[in-house]
């Protein structure tokens, strides 16, 4: 009937590419959520109070110590761990500046390995002993292996399934968000603040590391070696598509990128561990079972490092080396992919930039996020759920606000800009306020069932 | 309680709005972010109130008017918003019909800014059932349940689910006809809206009375059915002269 002649509406399409960047990130917080009130319920206390890591080297906060002592060792702690991953990320930059690049992909490899073995070996432990699972170390062991080594095939030779790419990606933020929120509670506060401060220094200064790291990765067209989520790209299937592709065009385009890339991903690692040389306390690259601490505060290092920036490419042409996965950035950042058919690697970029009108949505591309991003959001959640649901949902919201404005300002401004600092900041304005307003005010009118 | 029973209370209140958003708004990527702002929009102004009347809490239990006040306040509060939604609704479509233009697909149909009236409200509902039902559920699992002085026969989640359920319904529905009362210019839809969420508000300080549950619930269910039936003509009665300018939908 008539039904079927009417076109598809602008509805039905518009904003797809925020929602498959906003579905794995509500999945990594919502298992950290599960993760931290599963574990923290049960009455396994003893060993989260003894995390030792560059997050709490000057200061270990007890109970006992009054607000102020508390809020002036979180600065201590955050002052640090900061000056460390500030240090390390320039030792990156050198790296990069050297061509280092067979060492960082060996080092990113050898981090993975460590979080979803080491790390997602003591939660495993921890749930088998909650849930009373009946399972032997041969067996325990054995699948633990072929997790971990599956996860670092997967996340850096790009031929696997996207899906299973995308999914040991958000396991790994999860794992390592979930070791951060077993820090004490103002540290945590202070480093997300802290974090997200250094993000935004990093990013917009000119001196910034990680501002250089993307200066020099676009200067010699090449990948700038990190952990990186990557969306799938939306295609449009329409019917006037063949003619509505210069109208079609809303960002810069990326050159080069054609349509394998959707499944590629290129998790080039991070060299930073190199700085577990230098930190003579921590020698991590032992092979026998480092201290989750250690282990946690370096993996987070360097994967956090060049993970959180955001950034529109501006037609570069990526490096073919033998790797077939060269995206680039730990950055997030637009492409335009054309239903399979691409431009050549030496187009023109089109330095027009038809922005749709202020919303911000790109009308096809994929978008890439961070790991570090996930891991900051799902740190700030799993603090909210230490307290109260109340404060999750409160603190969700926010976060995925903060993310649609930074995808706003992404649009807006066309340049690279950090991930961390809006949603960060949404996040704690809201916990605060819900904590102190909100719950009150609530639980007042609910047990009174006075509802409006 | 046990978490099958708290998950059948959040079920209870969430589960109608729960099958709306799998067949009507998950389809469509731009409701889904429709929804999730108008529950950030509601939870902020639900922040807003609860600073204004953070001095004054806690209220005493006895009497009834402090309760009527706060009730009064909010519901005025946040249906003035809903005017400050509604402008700035215009102007979004005004830029998706610009956009629509200049991809060259058809404008807006009359389904599509009805589907995003109904995401509006089904946010501002959920918004509703999470921070009013569900963040009291989720903290209190485990072996007992807790009952309430002045509705004693059935456990407080129980209770605060139903009347949850029918605040869902109301705030969902009322956004779908206070905005075509605004594009229509139709007095009756736009005093309707503020008036049934006033009612509705103060329907539950019947629950304030001892015993007064078994009155106040059943009461607010009829509101909460008169919305849906009031919705449900003014739908069909747009739907229907719509398709015959048209020729077709």
């Amino acid at each position: 009937m008539a039904q079927n002649s009417k076109p598809t509406g602008v509805l039905d399409s518009l904003g797809e590419e925020i929602i498959r960047i906003i579905v794995p990130v509500s999945v990594c917080m919502f298992m950290v959520v599960v993760l931290v009130s599963v574990l923290n319920s049960s009455s396994l206390s003893s060993s989260s109070d003894s995390v030792t890591s560059i997050a709490t080297i000057a200061y270990a906060e007890t109970s006992t110590d009054s607000s102020w002592d508390k809020f002036v060792g979180a600065l201590l702690n955050s002052l640090v761990f900061v000056a460390v991953v500030t240090v390390v990320t320039f030792i990156l930059v050198l790296l990069f500046y050297l061509r280092c690049t067979k060492f960082l992909k060996l080092y990113m490899g050898f981090s993975a390995f460590v979080v979803l073995g080491f790390m997602g070996g003591e939660i495993a432990l921890f749930l088998i002993e909650d849930f009373s699972i009946p399972v032997d170390c041969v067996t325990f062991v054995v699948i633990l292996f072929n997790f971990a080594v599956v996860g670092v095939l997967a996340v850096f030779m790009s031929k696997m399934a996207i899906l299973v790419t995308q999914g040991y990606l958000v396991l790994i933020g999860m794992l390592v968000a979930y070791w951060f929120t077993q820090l004490p509670e103002w540290t945590t506060w202070v480093l997300l603040v802290a974090m997200a401060l250094y993000d935004l220094a990093a990013v917009l200064l000119p001196v910034g590391p990680l501002r250089l790291l993307v200066e020099l990765a676009i200067s010699r067209d090449e990948d700038i070696p990190a952990l990186v989520y990557e969306a799938r790209p939306v295609t449009y299937n329409d019917l006037d598509s063949m003619g509505g592709v210069a109208q079609r065009r809303v960002w810069r385009e990326r050159r080069g990128e054609n349509s394998d890339n959707s499944s590629n991903y290129n998790p080039n690692a991070n060299s930073v561990f190199a700085e577990t040389v230098d930190s003579g306390s921590n020698s991590t690259l032992n092979a026998n079972a480092v201290p989750a601490s250690n282990s946690d505060s370096n993996t987070l290092v360097s994967e956090r490092n060049d993970a959180t920036l955001i950034r529109v490419e501006e037609g570069r042409v990526p490096e073919r080396d033998a790797e077939p996965s060269t995206d680039s950035t730990p950055l997030l950042d637009h492409r335009m992919n054309f239903q399979q058919q691409q431009q050549q690697l030496e187009d023109a970029v089109s330095s027009e930039n038809l922005m749709l009108e202020g919303i911000g949505l790109a009308s096809s591309g994929a978008i890439k996020l961070g790991l570090g991003d996930f891991i900051f959001y799902s740190v700030l959640v799993g603090r909210a759920a230490m307290y109260d649901f109340m404060t999750v949902y409160a603190c969700y919201l926010a976060i995925i606000a903060g993310l649609g404005i930074t995808l706003v300002l992404l649009a807006l401004y066309q340049k690279a800009l950090p991930a961390l600092p809006v949603s960060i900041a949404l996040g704690v304005l809201f916990y605060l306020l819900t904590r102190l307003l909100l719950e009150v005010f609530v639980v007042q009118c609910s047990l009174n069932l006075l509802m409006f | 309680m046990t978490v099958a029973a708290g998950i059948g209370y959040a079920l209870l209140a969430l589960g109608p709005s729960l099958s709306l958003f799998v067949s009507v708004i998950s389809k469509k990527p731009f409701l889904i972010l429709t929804v999730l702002s108008s529950t950030l929009l509601w939870l902020t102004s639900l922040i807003v109130l609860s600073a204004l009347w953070r001095g004054f809490l806690p209220l005493k239990s006895t009497s009834w008017w402090p309760y009527g006040l706060l009730i009064f306040t909010s519901v005025a509060f946040q249906e003035g918003l809903r005017v400050f939604v509604w402008k700035g609704y215009m102007r979004l479509e005004d830029i998706l019909n610009t956009f629509a233009d200049k991809v060259s697909k058809p404008r807006l149909y009359l389904t599509d800014k009805m589907q995003i009236a109904l995401a509006g409200g089904l946010g501002h509902g959920v918004a509703h059932a999470v921070f009013f039902c569900l963040s009291l559920l989720t903290p209190a699992f485990g072996p007992a349940t807790f009952f309430v002085d002045r509705c004693s026969q059935i456990p407080f989640f129980l209770v605060s689910a139903i009347i949850a359920l029918a605040f869902v319904t109301i705030h969902t529905f009322s956004m779908v006809i206070a905005f075509s009362g605004y594009a229509e210019g139709n007095k009756v839809d736009q005093f309707f809206v503020p008036v049934v969420h006033l009612v509705a508000g103060m329907v539950t300080l019947i629950n304030f009375a001892s015993g007064g549950c078994v009155i106040g619930i059943p009461l607010l269910y009829f509101i909460a059915i008169l919305t849906l039936i009031h919705c449900g003509r003014m739908v069909w009665r747009r739907l229907i002269g719509n398709g015959r300018t048209q020729g077709n939908l």
